[in-house]
Parts: structure tokens; sequence; C-alpha cells
């Protein structure tokens, strides 16, 4: 059986889901499609530039391409460069991984103010996405809404001495927009109770580490479970922590209800607590990281409703999803690998059910006649420049720019285009 | 000899170094990666060589596909006396109260059965510069030198 798979979106769980596929059956012909022309997704783009541990499991990653075969096509739009049903004509198996790149919004009054920030776009610009907007201007006091590991990824980095980002890979703009803020008081704002504040209990404590800052808890309540207690303990430990002349303040059991403003830009936002009490927080800005959703042209919620069996990933027959495409925006990397694991059993028996049928051709019929795509030879040239004369503190230099990317990448990429 | 390389994993990368131990030592070696969540207590060979390559996962955890093995260890009465063992731990130095906190918890416990060890366990830090998959092999032939010096001692 060498049937032809191709799959969308080339992040964490694209790539897990290529890795179970080869794993079990090295015939298969798995392309990994990215509207980038780099490969890796949230790692590259989500995970926090200081945290490069976690960012490891690439390593796993580059022998999926290197050792079992994937094939990586940068730069090609699926519902925009090619159509999904095109797609579906050409490949066996079509599975959609390309996340939710969206952020959600809270639905109050005021969002559209200057100042307010969605979390996805602080990051991809903070990250260097090519397609991230400028860097905003925080100002002197920023309130951070949510109480999930991107909130506090922001909390931390924010909080950092510019010593304290060596070992990242935080680009020179994002370093001096970092060094050259000069926000006083962070308060981490969630609407749950503390024991039931989404973050991991590392993150937490992850952030007795900084030197420049003075964290504050407010609002800790009292845990109904070991789960609820552990995030408590962690909390308890860093509050206090630390002289520094950046306030860190957490509060919990605070909903927003409104962002005010004046001459279109925020100044506040008034919350409501559980018991109908109302606060209002001053602010320069509101940065809002309250999870993600869909957005971008593949109709991700239309292709869920109508789905055949989502909670297996099968959404029509030879169409899959994974990921957060699939379960919606929960759970990390570890998640989304037994997502990527379960949905390769199901694609595997699918494909052994139909037999003989499985044969299309795959990408030669649909992408002979493009000379743009970046294949993984062409990944590996701005990998290479991009970690080439490093200055000692940073583990990277990301290419910010998709021209720049393109330019290189293109040099020659005969594989994939001809 | 034989060896089982026995992993535990949370996001594959112990999963892939157990495979690339593997691919290094079969040419010479009887060599198998076992994934932790397939191995009990009981299946222990007196006289076996282990290689134990094993992740630590959110506030020092476990990895969860060393969890399961990890809870049957503690209410086994299995006497690993004739066994050995060596400890490639992956962690993160990045959470520095915890790190490899995992893999010591796995050393203690077939120590605590009985088993011996062989080697300092190895604890690779995945904030720090070198690659763990650099490392795995050279340390696995070193190990592989301990344990067959081990075995001619013996015989």
């Amino acid at each position: 059986m060498s049937a032809s798979v191709a799959i969308i979106g080339a992040g964490p769980s694209g790539c897990f889901l290529a890795q179970a596929l080869l794993k079990a059956n090295p015939e298969l012909k798995v392309d990994l499609i990215d509207r980038l022309p780099v490969p890796y997704g949230l790692v590259r783009y989500g995970v926090a530039a200081d945290h490069q541990g976690t960012k490891g499991i690439t390593r796993q990653f580059e022998r999926v391409f290197e050792r079992m075969g994937a094939t990586f096509i940068g730069n090609l739009t699926v519902g925009e460069d090619v159509s999904l049903d095109d797609l579906r004509a050409c490949y066996d198996v079509v599975v959609l991984a390309a996340g939710l790149p969206g952020d959600r919004s809270l639905g109050i009054p005021g969002e559209d103010l200057e100042g307010v920030i969605r979390a996805g776009d602080l990051t991809r610009a903070l990250y260097e996405h090519p397609d991230a907007d400028p860097l905003p201007t925080l100002g002197k006091k920023v309130v951070i809404m949510g109480n999930g590991n991107v909130a506090i990824d922001l909390l931390r980095i924010l909080g950092k001495t510019p010593d304290e980002l060596a070992g990242s890979d935080f680009g020179a703009g994002p370093s001096a927009w970092l060094a050259g803020n000069d926000i006083e008081t962070i308060d981490l704002v969630g609407r749950s109770a503390a024991e039931a504040a989404k973050f991991d209990p590392e993150m937490i404590k992850e952030l007795s580490k900084l030197s420049g800052v003075t964290i504050r808890v407010e609002d800790m309540g009292t845990a109904q479970s070991d789960e609820g207690q552990k995030k408590l303990d962690a909390l308890a430990a860093v509050d206090g922590h630390g002289a520094g002349p950046r306030q860190l303040t957490f509060r919990f059991g605070l909903t927003p209800a409104e962002i005010t403003g004046e001459d279109g830009k925020v100044t506040g936002v008034r919350f409501q607590s559980a018991s109908g009490d109302v606060a209002e927080i001053a602010c320069d800005s509101f940065i809002t990281a309250v999870g993600f959703a869909a957005a971008g042209p593949l109709g991700r919620d239309e292709l869920a409703a109508s789905a055949d069996d989502l909670a297996a990933g099968a959404l029509a027959p030879g169409l899959y999803a994974t990921g957060w495409f699939r379960r919606g925006p929960r759970g990390t990397i570890p998640e989304n690998r037994a997502d990527a694991q379960a949905l390769a059993t199901r694609i595997l028996a699918d494909l052994d059910a139909a037999g003989a049928d499985a044969g299309k051709g795959g990408r030669d019929s649909l992408m002979a006649e493009r000379t743009d795509l970046v294949d993984y030879a062409g990944w590996k040239r701005i990998d290479e420049a991009e970690t080439a004369d490093l200055p000692a503190d940073r583990t990277r230099r990301k290419i910010a720019c998709r021209q720049d990317m393109l330019a290189l990448a293109l040099q020659k990429s005969e594989e994939i285009n001809g | 000899m034989k060896i089982t390389v026995l992993y535990g994993t949370e996001t594959g990368n112990a999963e892939m170094l157990a495979e690339d131990i593997v691919s290094g030592l079969e040419s010479d070696h009887e060599a198998e990666a076992v994934n932790l969540s397939d191995f009990a207590p009981d299946d222990f060979e007196a006289g076996g060589f282990y290689l134990v390559v094993c992740s630590t996962y959110g506030d020092g955890e476990l990895p969860a596909s060393a969890k399961p093995f990890a809870e049957a260890m503690a209410q086994s009465s299995a006497d690993l006396s004739g066994v050995s063992f060596s400890v490639f731990g992956l962690g993160d130095s990045e959470y520095d109260e915890t790190f490899n906190h995992g893999s010591k918890h796995i050393a203690d416990l077939l120590a605590k059965h009985g088993a011996t060890q062989l080697g300092d366990r190895l604890t690779h830090d995945a904030s720090g510069s070198d690659m763990a998959d650099d490392l795995a092999l050279p340390w696995a032939e070193e190990m592989v030198a301990l344990a067959e010096k081990q075995a001619s001692e013996a015989a």
C-alpha cells in the first residue's frame, strides 16, 4: 500500500501525524503542506522564545523529513493557492492540521479601542511571524486578561530583564522593544478562581527566577481538588517574590464587562466579581489572552459542524482533522501528539479497508506548474542562515520577512517544483 | 549481549533516543526498544542489562508512558538483584527545582528493588548546548562496555 497523504499544516500536530503514519507504513507518500515557507508552526511561532527546551521536539520532526521520507511543501495556502477539493482529488488522504490561528474575542464593549491587543497578534510580533503587525506601544500600566499558559508566557517575557532573555531566540527588534518599554505594573486577571486557573503550576514557579519584578497574588481563595491545590501552592510560592521595580499582580474571579476609553484609546477595564462587585483597573494597554479560534480560508467551523465523526477526526471519506483544528484550542504538545497517533491508526485502518482503491497520484498532477513552492532543502537554507554567526546569547536569529525567506529558499528548489 | 532499551516519554524525545540507540547497537548486539507503557516489573530478566531513557514532565513528574510502570514497580515485590541498568535522563534546567526528577525516580525505583546501576545517571539539559541525540549512542556504548566488563568479571 503506497497511498498518498497530504497534511495541511506542518506544525507539531501535522509532524507528529506524519511521524506516526510513516513509522507504521514507510511506503506511504506523505506531504506536509504549509502556508509559510518554514515548517513547525507553533513550535517556531507559539512556544515562547525563552522556552528553547520545548522546541527540542523539532529534532524529531527533522527526522520525519530527513530519514522517514516526508516531503515539505511550503508557501502554499490551501483554500487560496489551491482548493481543498482539488487537493482531495489528487491525494488518497487529506488531513487538516492547520491549528486555530485566530484570537478569541471577549465579546464586550470597547474591544476595538487602540491599546486592546490580542495575545496571538502580540506573540506573532514577538516571535517574528512574517504576517505579524508591528509591535505595539504598551505604556506603563498593562492588564493581561486570561490565565492560561499564553498569558503566563507574556507575563514572564514582559517581566524579564534583557539579561534574562539570554539563551532565547528573540530577534534584535523584539529584544530592543522589550528592553525599551517602560512598564511599571502588569495585572494578570482571570475569570475563574485561582484553583481553577488554566496555567500549569511549573509555569508559575518559573516566575520566581525573575530579578526585576515584585509579585503579589490577590484573591487566592481555597482549593477543592489536588489539581487546584497544586496551582495555589505554586502561586503561594511566588507571592511576595522579589523587590524589583516591575509590579506583577495576579487577580482572580473577575469577569470583564467593559473596556473604557478616551479619544479612541483604552484607559481601563471594568470587571465584575462573582458577588457582583464592580472593580475598575486603569491601564494603558489591555492584552486579551483568552484562547484561540478558527481563522483563514479553510472554513474550519463549517467542516467541524458537518463532520462524520469529529471525535475520531473523520470529517468525510478521505478527509480528516487533528490537533487544535479538530479539538479546539486545548492541550499542549503531548495531547496533540496523542491525538495525531490515534488519527494515524484510524487512517491506516481506513486505507486498509479501501485496499487497491487507494492510489491517487499525489502532488505531481497538482503542483507541477508552481515555481514558488519551498521544499525541505529550501527550509534548511533558511535554517542555516538563521543559525549562522549568532550573537553569544541567542540560539537563532529568525528571518522575519516572507520575501527574504523566499529569496533564500528558492535559490534552487527543483525537487518539488519540477 | 542482549540489551533492552526502556523508554519513558511524553513528547517522543526519549522514544527517538531509544530508537537511535537500538539502531546504533544492533549491528553488534541484540537490542530492542520497549516503551515503559508496555513493560511490567515481572518482565525484567535476571542477568539482563537495561538502558533506561526517561524524561521529566510537568512539575517534576514522570512522563505519561512511564507512570503506569512506576506505579506497578512501587507496588511490586519483584527481586531485581541480578539485573543491571544505566539511566539517560532528559530534563530542562529552565525548571531547575525539578530538573531530571523523572529519571531519578526511575533509577531509585530499580535500585530499591535490588538492581545494580552501572555508570552515573546522565542528565541531559534541553536548555543546554548539547544535543541529546549526539550524546545518546556514545553513552549507550560506554554503558554496554561497563555491562560487558561486569559480565566477564562475574563469569
